[in-house]
């Protein structure tokens, strides 16, 4: 557990965070300015706390009233900045290898799991950014840190590369079990990633809890809310060429059909990716609809924000819930509540399939809707 | 083409600069790195200091110098008394072109400093870097063509100095000569040939140093582009 409860000054008001953080990855949210990153730089020591403590677990890195400043060199706190940070004067491997410690095959196992093997002898200039935040990633895990503080990692990312990186965070989540400050402004990243959100405004903790509860927190910017996703653990089961759609088997039976994938082997681990926005809610059994995938669900709850609802629907009690992002007007006029009964339609078209972490002691099933 | 007396003074005069750019080179990288992480007015005054022999005339600094070094100033009295002269000796010529180019080297290496992104310094630290392991493996390795240009301009400006040197080493042929004092004493003897040999000999000297500073520095650029 991080135990977070100090205060330093910032430009424009002093940054005061009380949170006891103990999901194995919390993400860090709120508006541009917020402290988001003054955090993290306070949490690595970076940035010198004016009075206060903070903790890792039993490991105390700052405690003013016992005049305890641990410099940042024996903090063991990993940090990977939005730009990567790599040190353009050094290669790839070198830039891995700066700081690491213990036995080389776990530096090993990171090039491994991050595949960045084959980038050893170049350097940072000539690398993609994707490449450059997998390498910065290694780079962290090879000092073996008791904590990794990610910030905005995958920002100066487009859509589609993030999607690819997304996998090899899952990955490192649940291969290290090293907790994560993962500071980001995409509701996407938060519900993929974390177990709970720390929201920030002004220097301050406003909001704590899980990511699902945050669509009701008033602070959340719209531009945050779009692009939440349902993310769901399967396998490939099967290929319909001529019909031009993929099955795949969700974890606990649920079929759902995709744009054809023919690429991916069948039996291959995935991911399936769903917006919230493109799923359907009606209050009927569905019919005559060019819609592939349609599932009787009950709503289990509806979080309002301004301008939009996300409605929580639970396909089989044991499957995670779903998300699904509608208007205010939308839910008046369904007369949707908490026990509702609704079908729940969305197009093979808006399923995209993306490789699946590595499914770790049965944790890549709740990958989605994660915290609840 | 130079006497054998002239290649005498070229060796002396590359010896001395050498020596001296060789001294203050950890002073002026210390004193650089130092005013590089502050801000604020003793920043402002440090560096103003510093840069004073940029613009004094070289012979007011040959004249603080020379009280400094002087027989009767404490400071020359205990060196006089472990058996080292300074002033009319050519430890008086190091000393002299030291002080006259040792802003030239600050200045340069603070820009270079001050240019090297501080979040990779702070990204060194978390990687388990002292403040001195840092700066050694990244501060230094980013910021080395700008030392190295300031270091090749206070050689530079070395081989060239008058002014303090003539005041604190004097114009002794054979003892604390160089190539500058040597021009001016062949110009006052009337030997203009001799005096445009030399500063020629000067002029070839102080390329080839800029110009091999560039070389290094360009290919260095190149790989890590």
């Amino acid at each position: 557990m991080i135990r977070l409860d100090f205060e330093t000054p910032l430009a424009r008001f002093p940054l005061r965070i009380e949170a006891d953080l103990r999901a194995p990855v919390t993400a860090v949210m709120g508006p541009s300015g917020a402290g988001k990153t003054s955090l993290l730089d306070a949490i690595a020591g970076l940035r010198s706390v004016a009075s206060g403590r903070i903790a890792i677990d039993d490991d105390v890195l700052v405690d003013t009233a016992a005049g305890r400043r641990l410099p940042p060199q024996h903090r063991r706190v990993g940090y990977v900045p939005q730009d990567a940070g790599l040190f353009p004067h050094l290669t790839v491997r070198e830039n891995v290898l700066f700081g690491a410690r213990g036995a080389s095959n776990e530096v090993g196992h990171a090039i491994d799991v991050l595949e960045i093997g084959s980038l050893g002898a170049r350097y940072p200039a000539s690398l993609s950014g994707g490449e450059k935040q997998r390498v910065a990633l290694a780079r962290a895990l090879a000092t073996r840190p008791r904590l990794l503080l990610l910030d905005e990692p995958l920002a100066a990312l487009d859509v589609s590369l993030r999607d690819r990186i997304v996998p090899y965070l899952l990955r490192v989540r649940d291969e290290w079990a090293t907790p994560m400050l993962y500071v980001t402004h995409n509701v996407g990243e938060a519900l993929a990633l974390a177990g709970e959100v720390l929201l920030l405004e002004s220097g301050r903790v406003e909001a704590q809890g899980a990511p699902l509860a945050l669509l009701a927190t008033p602070g959340l910017s719209r531009e945050a809310r779009a692009g939440i996703e349902n993310l769901l653990a399967g396998e490939i089961e099967s290929h319909d060429a001529e019909g031009g759609v993929t099955r795949v088997r969700l974890a606990g039976g649920l079929v759902v059909s995709v744009s054809i994938a023919a690429e991916r082997p069948v039996g291959s681990a995935v991911t399936v990716a769903i917006r919230a926005e493109d799923v359907l809610v009606a209050t009927e059994p569905v019919r005559g609809l060019s819609a592939r995938n349609v599932y009787e669900a009950v709503v289990r709850g509806i979080e309002r924000g301004p301008g939009d609802a996300a409605v929580r629907c639970a396909i089989r009690p044991e499957l995670p819930e779903w998300l699904a992002r509608l208007t205010p007007a939308a839910v008046a006029d369904l007369g949707l509540a908490t026990g509702s009964r609704v079908w729940l339609a969305v197009k093979s078209h808006s399923v995209r399939v993306t490789s699946a972490p590595p499914a770790r002691a049965g944790r890549g099933a709740d990958v989605g809707t994660g915290g609840s | 083409m130079p006497t054998r007396e002239e290649w005498a003074v070229v060796l002396f005069t590359l010896r001395v600069a050498a020596l001296g750019t060789a001294m203050i080179l950890p002073f002026g990288v210390a004193a650089a790195a130092l005013l590089a992480r502050r801000h604020g007015p003793g920043r402002t005054l440090l560096d103003t200091l510093f840069s004073l022999p940029l613009v004094l005339p070289p012979t007011a600094v040959g004249v603080v110098l020379l009280d400094a070094f002087a027989r009767v100033s404490p400071l020359g009295r205990a060196l006089a008394a472990a058996g080292i002269q300074i002033a009319f000796d050519w430890k008086g010529v190091v000393i002299a072109t030291s002080v006259m180019s040792f802003p030239l080297l600050v200045r340069s290496a603070l820009t270079a400093f001050e240019e090297v992104d501080p979040r990779l310094v702070g990204l060194a630290r978390t990687l388990g870097c002292g403040p001195m392991q840092a700066f050694f493996r990244v501060t230094l390795p980013l910021a080395w063509r700008g030392v190295l240009a300031g270091t090749v301009l206070a050689f530079a400006r070395a081989l060239g100095e008058f002014g303090a040197t003539v005041m604190l080493a004097g114009n002794i042929p054979g003892r604390t000569q160089t190539l500058a004092l040597a021009i001016f004493h062949e110009a006052q003897l009337g030997h203009d040939d001799r005096a445009r040999v030399l500063a020629g000999v000067t002029a070839v000297l102080a390329f080839a140093a800029l110009w091999s500073a560039e070389i290094v520095g360009r290919a260095r650029a190149r790989r890590t582009a």
